[in-house]
């Protein structure tokens, strides 16, 4: 029982970090029709900026900020000059994969080249645990988890009741329509890429807390648990991501629990694998 | 450097190239050839290479504990590199279910990718199986028990292996890409609903590819193993297959020999570059910049140069082109029978119910999102019958057809062949029971020439299945030739011999539609099912078409088409059919429609 | 004027609607990758004036009204608002130059509850006004009153288009532009479209350039009509005029002087 109770508090501190990045990854699909691969080397990016503020003496919490800025920009940079040029091309959308696969070498290892290949930790305290029976967190994992909570709540609103946040659904609905009521769909997409890229930078920051410590191609394999995150509760569904980000944050430490911590992410996998075979277009997907 | 350590590094270097090479050839038959993208094919090299090295390793290889899974079977050359390329082929069936028709490829290939991240999670921390993290070492050497693997005499024995294996896998991919069934799996990759309407089945022409891919993949793994007598999990990361699909996209994806110069200059060009370079800064520097000017080069040319630096050659047909004379559209003599249709006054005296029915929709529907786009409509297609299909927009016209042809399927209804129900049954099976249709929107195979095209749709093709274009060009020349003077009489007959050897893509509208009624004809349909085959052509060709298709009709073809050019259902169809709003309004002649004041209705008020 | 559907016009009653601007296209020439598919039209609409354009399907009816929002290239000619050329203006653009546009497919955008579609359609006005904006249009389709939490992709087909009716409203537009509002309509549902809503908007003084294949039906409604075949204009006249003319009936169902003997003249496409 007690086992259960501490694989839950594990699953949703990872559901937590997992929802703040595929929200920010399927938001990217849902309005600009990329799948931008290359997310988890820009979370990276920002974790290191996030680091060198840290360096500096100041907290990593104000480290976050400078990473969600810096996410925000290197989003928009990549989308601006890269995928949207390619897009106005009608290059294919396998092409367009190969380019984020492109650009996530070039940042992973641009930023290992710069950084060096070690792994680096920030200097902060995990405070003190909570919880009772088996589920305990720290103080930590708990401002994680509340930072995640926050950043849905704040992305629901903007969705739901923001005039800005309906214009973001009604260019990912019908782009074309969007500008004929006259949307300026490429600030839209501008904004689009700036959120997106925020939370990637949040989110980068909160992974490398709760992994401890990272170096340049640390996101890897979390960027296998955001697609199967994305595709589980449909990819460009924000609501799914979440739902997504849940179920796989969940599952994937319940199992490292009662399996073996080493295949955790291959729970991921199957479930990922699964979708893709039954249902594609996922959970809270419209039916093909 | 000595002369034997020039030696050394020279066979070092053949090695390297001929493995590199195999294993771009195998991706781009995938990748450029079928369109098949496999961003996991780096799984299918490691499988190759832990299959050859646990058969060569023997039973005492454990070495002090140091690796704990040894099966010990020792098992002689060449039997491992065979078993590396049986393995590599065997691991990718059960990855055929992503590659097919109802997956976007961009999914399926984001499935593929995070499948190879996963097997090489799961390889790593699984620490009996394939000694995990640390992997295998101390791999013997094939025939090191008769010879010594550190003598250059080996090295250099070792590295003409390479290369001929290299060389069988060009010949052998060429073998492939050169038949028809290479046509086939070209287009394939320019349009795949279109490839499914006229037969090829999808599904298993890219099982195909993928288990041919892993079978190549895990050769060069073997081959590899054998040479650097170590394996582990960081040999395959899942950005190793992005070099590979750098080579091939900078050496030209759809060339063979463009992915053999991708393979010299990129894998091979960038691991021998380092040596050269005077080492600077910490280490792990100059590898990652590698990795940076690989990103670099992916996406620069991508942009700058998609086609690479060989771009795929263009097949002509040397016997086409040139020293023909200027071509001139045969005329046709009108039919006794499309001539009394030219005076718009159809034969009325032909009574349709005496010809038998071949196909047939009862009472079919099929709904978009709960919107009825077509609602119990049963239409009958009689032997010899050019039929038209009329009706305002969103009438449901191209939907019906969709759904005779199989390329959607029905909400509730059937559809019947010759008295076979053949509801059940998928486009391309329809198609090689006969039953062929043509697409509204422009579907021809872009990147093949108007002759390939043509020659694409002829069903049952010597060449065309995997085994026969295996046997080679002497298996199935003689059909190819036949088929090419088949092909070349219908350029002809529409006047597109001039353009048989440009792509089709080049061509201009009216001319793709003429192509794509050719394509069609070139498949033998006994029904052809022809959506809005005139638009765009010029009228005085489409009169041409028409009389073309009645003729066809007088020989027992069964012929629909969906057209808005109402006088031309005046001139060739009889039957006429009208839908509107999903519905079938009203059958008959034109004039017999014309006087019908639903039909007026449905055409001015609605 | 003396059209059935052109009842006097009441400026100023139910459902408000600005002051209409004027229309004007000159040789317009427009298509897709610089290939024309509509070749040197001119038409015109004055303020209050219903203007429709008919033709048969792939005549370029759709295409000449997305070159004049910009959504199609315009290849030649010029479109004027009023005193303003919007030649190749982007659609984000027009759109706040007054121009209300209704597509004929893809007409709302579904994951949207219906309220938040009329909101989209009101997204250029001031956010205190959208509210009171989106109550007035809610009267003149009372039927979507009932649904406003519903999501658009949901609703039928006839719900559908009066939505996106609605939402072109929102923006008081001085130019309504609507892409065949009754296709994939059923009939009943097409008539009450046409009839009611499309001629309220006439009623209520609106200016607007309809596209319809129901040709009949729109002539009831309209105080001018132009025909399109084969990318050019053929014929353009009053109501009267038109469905008098043996050739515009024989225009839509072939006969003696059949779309085909006017499409011929040109050359549609290019000859092999």
């Amino acid at each position: 029982m007690s086992l259960l109770l501490a694989s839950l508090g594990f699953g949703l501190v990872t559901a937590a970090v997992l929802a703040l990045a595929t929200v920010g990854f399927t938001l990217q699909f849902a309005v600009t029709d990329v799948l931008n691969l290359a997310f988890g080397a820009v979370m990276i990016v920002a974790a290191y900026v996030a680091y060198w503020v840290n360096q500096a003496g100041i907290s990593v919490w104000l480290g976050l900020v400078a990473a969600a800025i810096v996410g925000s920009l290197l989003s928009l940079v990549l989308n601006r000059f890269i995928y949207a040029p390619f897009q106005r091309r009608r290059t294919s959308s396998i092409a367009l994969v190969i380019v984020a696969l492109g650009l996530t070498l070039i940042l992973e290892f641009g930023l290992q080249a710069f950084v060096g290949g070690t792994s680096v930790s920030y200097q902060l305290a995990q405070g003190p645990t909570v919880g009772s029976g088996g589920f305990q967190l720290t103080v930590v994992q708990l401002v994680i988890i509340a930072l995640a909570l926050a950043a849905m709540v704040a992305v629901h609103a903007l969705l739901t009741f923001t005039r800005l946040g309906k214009a973001m659904r009604a260019t990912a609905a019908n782009r074309s329509l969007a500008r004929t009521c006259g949307i300026r769909s490429d600030r839209v997409v501008t904004v689009t890429w700036l959120l997106s890229g925020a939370l990637c930078g949040v989110a980068g920051t909160v992974f490398a807390v709760d992994a401890g410590s990272f170096n340049a191609t640390s996101a890897d394999l979390f960027l296998v648990l955001i697609l199967a995150a994305a595709f589980l509760g449909g990819p460009g569904k924000a609501y799914g991501a979440m739902l997504g980000a849940l179920v796989i944050g969940l599952a994937t430490e319940v199992s490292a629990a009662y399996i073996s911590p080493a295949y955790k992410d291959v729970v991921a996998f199957v479930l990922l694998f699964a979708m893709l075979a039954w249902r594609p277009t996922g959970l809270l997907g419209d039916r093909a | 450097m000595s002369g034997s350590g020039l030696e050394f590094y020279l066979t070092t270097l053949l090695v390297y190239g001929g493995i590199d090479v195999i294993a771009c050839l195998g991706l781009n038959q995938q990748f450029g050839v079928a369109g098949v993208t496999n961003f996991g094919y780096i799984i299918f090299q490691a499988a190759g290479a832990y299959t050859a090295a646990v058969l060569s390793l023997p039973k005492d290889s454990a070495n002090g504990g140091f690796q704990s899974y040894i099966a010990g079977l020792s098992l002689p050359f060449p039997v491992p590199w065979i078993a590396g390329a049986v393995v590599g082929a065997v691991l990718a069936v059960p990855f055929t279910f992503l590659v097919g028709k109802r997956l976007r490829g961009d999914f399926a290939a984001i499935g593929l990718l995070v499948a190879a991240v996963m097997a090489n999670l799961l390889v790593t921390n699984y620490r009996p199986f394939l000694n995990g993290d640390a992997g295998l070492a101390l791999i013997p050497a094939p025939l090191n028990s008769t010879m010594d693997s550190q003598s250059l005499g080996y090295q250099w024995g070792y590295s003409g292996v390479a290369v001929i294996l290299a060389a069988a896998t060009y010949w052998f991919c060429r073998r492939l890409t050169e038949s028809p069934y290479g046509r086939t799996l070209r287009a394939m990759r320019d349009n795949d609903v279109v490839a499914d309407s006229l037969g090829k089945n999808l599904r298993l022409l890219r099982a195909e590819m993928l288990v041919i891919g892993g079978a190549i993949a895990g050769l060069s793994g073997a081959v590899l193993v054998g040479f650097i007598t170590l394996w582990a999990p960081s040999a395959w990361g899942y950005a190793e297959t992005i070099v590979l699909f750098a080579a091939v996209i900078i050496g030209g994806a759809g060339n063979h020999l463009g992915a053999i110069l991708g393979a010299v200059l990129v894998p091979l060009g960038f691991e021998e570059a380092t040596r050269f370079i005077p080492s600077f800064g910490p280490p792990g520097l100059i590898p990652a910049l590698q990795w940076v000017a690989i990103g670099i080069l992916i996406v620069a040319f991508l942009w700058f140069r998609p086609e690479g630096i060989i771009p795929e050659r263009r097949r002509t047909s040397r016997e086409v082109g040139d020293a023909q004379p200027p071509e001139t559209p045969r005329p046709h003599q009108p039919s006794p029978r499309a001539a009394s249709r030219a005076g718009n006054e159809p034969e009325e005296a032909r009574s349709a119910a005496a010809d038998p029915v071949v196909l047939e929709a009862r009472v079919i529907s099929r709904s978009f999102g709960g919107v009825h786009a077509v609602a119990d409509v049963s239409i009958a297609l009689r032997r010899g019958h050019l039929t038209g299909l009329i009706g305002p927009n969103g009438a449901g016209k191209s939907t019906t057809l969709a759904m005779l042809a199989g390329t959607l399927p029905v909400s509730s209804g059937s559809i019947w062949l010759e008295g076979r129900d053949i509801t059940s049954l998928p486009a391309y099976r329809r198609a090689r029971l006969g039953l062929i249709r043509t697409f509204q929107l422009a579907s021809e195979f872009k990147r093949l020439t108007v002759l390939e095209n043509l020659l694409s749709a002829v069903p049952a093709q010597a060449g065309e299945q995997l085994g026969g274009a295996l046997l080679g060009r002497r298996h199935w020349a003689a059909d190819e030739a036949k088929n090419v003077a088949e092909a070349r009489e219908m350029l002809d007959r529409f006047g597109l011999s001039a353009q048989a050897n440009a792509y089709a893509g080049d061509l201009s509208g009216g001319q793709r539609r003429l192509v794509e009624i050719m394509r069609a004809l070139m498949a033998r349909p006994s029904v052809l099912l022809l959506d809005e085959p005139m638009a765009g052509v010029h009228p005085k060709l489409a009169n041409e078409i028409g009389e073309h298709l009645l003729h066809l009709c007088e020989e027992g073809m069964t012929i629909a088409v969906v057209e808005h050019e109402l006088a031309y259902m005046d001139q060739f169809c009889d039957p006429v059919v009208v839908m509107a709003e999903g519905r079938v309004l009203a059958e008959g002649t034109m004039s017999e429609l014309r006087r019908r004041t639903e039909v007026v209705e449905a055409y001015l008020v609605g | 004027m003396s059209a059935e559907g052109a009842a006097p016009r009441h400026p100023g009653a139910e459902g408000q609607l600005t002051a209409g601007a004027a229309l004007t296209l000159e040789g317009l020439t427009a298509g897709y990758d610089s290939r024309p598919v509509v070749n040197e039209v001119s038409i015109t609409v004055a303020p209050g004036e219903i203007v429709s354009v008919v033709g048969p399907n792939g005549s370029g009816k759709s295409t000449l009204l997305k070159a004049v929002i910009g959504i199609v290239q315009v290849l030649g000619g010029r479109v004027r608002l009023d005193d303003q050329e919007i030649t190749g203006w982007l659609p984000e653009d027009v759109a706040r130059a007054g121009v209300g546009y209704v597509p004929q497919v893809d007409d709302v955008f579904p994951p949207l509850t219906v309220r938040e579609n009329l909101e989209m359609g009101g997204y250029l006005l001031p956010t205190r006004e959208v509210q009171s904006r989106l109550d007035e249009v809610v009267t003149v389709f009372p039927r979507l009153a009932t649904m406003l939490g519903r999501r658009a992709g949901k609703i039928s087909g006839g719900e559908r288009k009066m939505l996106a009716m609605a939402r072109a409203m929102m923006l008081h537009p001085r130019l309504f532009v609507l892409d065949e509002p009754t296709a994939n309509l059923a009939p009943a549902v097409a008539s009450e479209v046409l009839e009611e809503h499309v001629r309220g908007l006439a009623r209520r003084g609106a200016t607007a350039l309809i596209v319809e294949q129901r040709a009949r039906a729109v002539l009831a409604i309209s105080d001018r009509t132009y025909v399109l075949a084969g990318g050019r204009l053929r014929m353009e006249g009053s109501p009267e005029e038109l469905r008098s003319s043996p050739q515009f009936v024989a225009s839509f169902l072939g006969g003696s002087a059949g779309v085909a003997d006017i499409v011929s003249e040109s050359e549609p496409g290019s000859p092999p």
